[in-house]
């Protein structure tokens, strides 16, 4: 790091712009020990405090169910081969679902930011359907295209959908309109102005969208199945309910915790790749 | 010397509103011009124009005797503050001109590597805008408009958004760097002690609608040092500079007053 802004001190003026400048594009600030620990300890002692009410408080298994009885079940789940069956039905619901919605979202999204009429003509129906829960026709959707997977995958749509369309048409009106005076003062065609100013800075938008769409698709998926599958997470939850086994609800409800985790961090990752300049700046502050 | 940016006759109203009024003046080649006016002289309908994203009702701008038809590189702009794109490396930033006209090629990359040198940023290619200072911000800028090799610079209050003791070593800068190829620079500017320090013939323009008042060669020797600033003859100009304006400035101050929602 010193190399580098010693390097470019050469000129006089230069010695303090150097200092400002001193943050690299790979410094590491330093790890903050305490901070780091503090979601994992939080975690492990909700669980060790539901495992002590679980078996020595609520004693009734009707009631509450422990972490260690969840576990128990998972396996027990695993080696009969059912969970695989569930999450593979849910996952390529939710996925396909949430592939279509994002892609369909971005494209209404620009349509409705380039052009007058569609923001018209769409606007209302977009500011509808975000406002409803779009999760409460999922059994008419069902009645309508039958108990298979692609009723879930239409749930998913239509829940996933409206975040994306809006994030994507308020990034790229947020534009900075001194960026896009700027780029066509250097010749940018129309085409070049999309490609090279405002996608590019509607990207956060779009990541914000995707987590979102993330969230409402999950909660859809399980709905959906709640209301009527062959299998799934939804199903595993319905038939656990209906037979009172709370371990093995809960294997479900966990296991949909963790995946929306898993995936709101995924994306975030992918977002901090995409986008260093962004973690960068909020580093700094 | 020859007139490289001819402005003729600019006319342009938006409604009833009477920006510009036969706004005529010339760069010569190898000029450095500023133009300082009070706000509401039309200034950004003037640059916008030049940059030929807006179309006057009357008059043209000529560049080497041919009148522009839209955008074009052969004249290369510095912004007010932050058009760098904040998503881009220094280094993407600085080609970005190249890259948009398609003239990303080995020497024009090579030659965009020295002007890097020249602005005194070697070594920050792979930094990001937000994590590099202002000052520098503005060097890139510059940098980036020159990349392309324009006919004329058109700089648009470059240093505005910088702090004084900055804005002091940025147009000594700016000075050092314009030695050495002698661009026609067309300087926009709210400062007069700085378009006074930068310029070899001031155009002041009077408001609404934009006209210009008058034309003042300054005759201060060159290269020039900040010293210069503490002269007697350096004061003399930039009094007679807010002698012009002094009266516009009121106005468009009392009019801010008075119309607070306009």
């Amino acid at each position: 790091m010193m190399g580098r802004s010693e390097r470019a001190m050469g000129s006089r003026e230069e010695g303090n712009v150097a200092v400002e400048a001193d943050i690299g594009p790979n410094r590491r600030w330093p790890g903050n020990a305490a901070l780091y620990w503090t979601s994992t300890t939080s975690i492990v002692g909700g669980l060790l405090i539901w495992e002590i009410v679980g078996r020595f408080v609520v004693k009734n298994a009707l009631f509450l169910t422990t972490p260690t009885q969840i576990v128990a079940a998972t396996f027990q789940l695993i080696a009969e081969g059912d969970l695989q069956r569930h999450v593979a039905a849910s996952a390529s619901e939710f996925f396909i679902g949430l592939v279509i919605a994002i892609l369909l979202g971005i494209g209404v999204g620009f349509a409705m930011a380039s052009d007058k009429y569609a923001k018209r003509a769409l606007g209302p129906w977009v500011a509808a359907f975000y406002a409803t829960p779009t999760i409460a026709i999922s059994p008419l959707i069902i009645l309508w295209a039958g108990i298979g997977i692609w009723s879930k995958v239409i749930v998913v749509i239509i829940n996933a959908i409206f975040p994306m369309i809006i994030n994507t048409e308020a990034g790229l009106r947020s534009t900075d309109k001194q960026l896009i005076e700027a780029a066509r003062c250097f010749g940018c065609s129309r085409l070049q102005v999309f490609w090279k100013i405002s996608l590019p800075s509607a990207v956060p938008f779009l990541f914000a969208g995707i987590k979102l769409a993330i969230g409402r698709g999950l909660v859809a998926v399980v709905v959906a199945e709640l209301f009527g599958s062959r299998a799934g997470l939804g199903f595993l939850l319905a038939q656990a309910s209906d037979a009172f086994n709370m371990p093995l609800l809960f294997v479900s409800v966990v296991l949909l915790a963790v995946t929306g985790m898993t995936l709101t961090w995924l994306v975030g990752a992918i977002e901090r790749l995409l986008m260093p300049w962004r973690t960068l700046s909020e580093r700094e502050s | 010397m020859s007139a490289k940016l001819q402005v003729n006759n600019l006319r342009k109203s938006f409604g009833s509103l009477h920006v510009l009024r036969d706004l005529d003046f010339e760069v010569n080649e190898h000029e450095f011009v500023a133009i300082v006016g009070p706000s509401g002289c039309g200034k950004t309908t003037l640059l916008r124009t030049i940059a030929g994203i807006e179309v006057p009702d009357a008059g043209a701008v000529l560049i080497d005797g041919h009148p522009i038809k839209g955008p074009g590189a052969d004249r290369g702009f510095v912004f007010q503050q932050d058009s760098l794109l904040p998503w881009r490396t220094i280094w993407k930033n600085l080609v970005f001109g190249l890259e948009v006209n398609g003239r990303l090629t080995e020497a024009n990359v090579a030659k965009a590597k020295k002007l890097l040198k020249l602005v005194g940023l070697s070594g920050f290619e792979q930094y990001y805008p937000n994590q590099i200072s202002g000052g520098m911000r503005q060097r890139v800028n510059l940098a980036r408009a020159l990349a392309l090799n324009p006919e004329v610079l058109i700089m648009d209050e470059p240093f505005s958004a910088l702090d004084a003791q900055t804005r002091e070593v940025m147009q000594l800068e700016l000075l050092r760097i314009w030695q050495h190829g002698r661009k026609t620079v067309l300087f926009i500017t709210h400062q007069i002690d700085e378009a006074v320090f930068v310029a070899d013939r001031i155009v002041v323009l009077g408001r609404r609608p934009g006209r210009v008042k008058e034309i003042i060669p300054i005759d201060l020797p060159r290269p020039r040092d900040l010293s210069v600033k503490r002269t007697a003859a350096f004061g003399a100009y930039v009094d007679q500079v807010w002698n012009l304006i002094e009266n516009d400035v009121r106005a468009s101050i009392d009019e801010d007053t008075q119309l607070p929602a306009a």
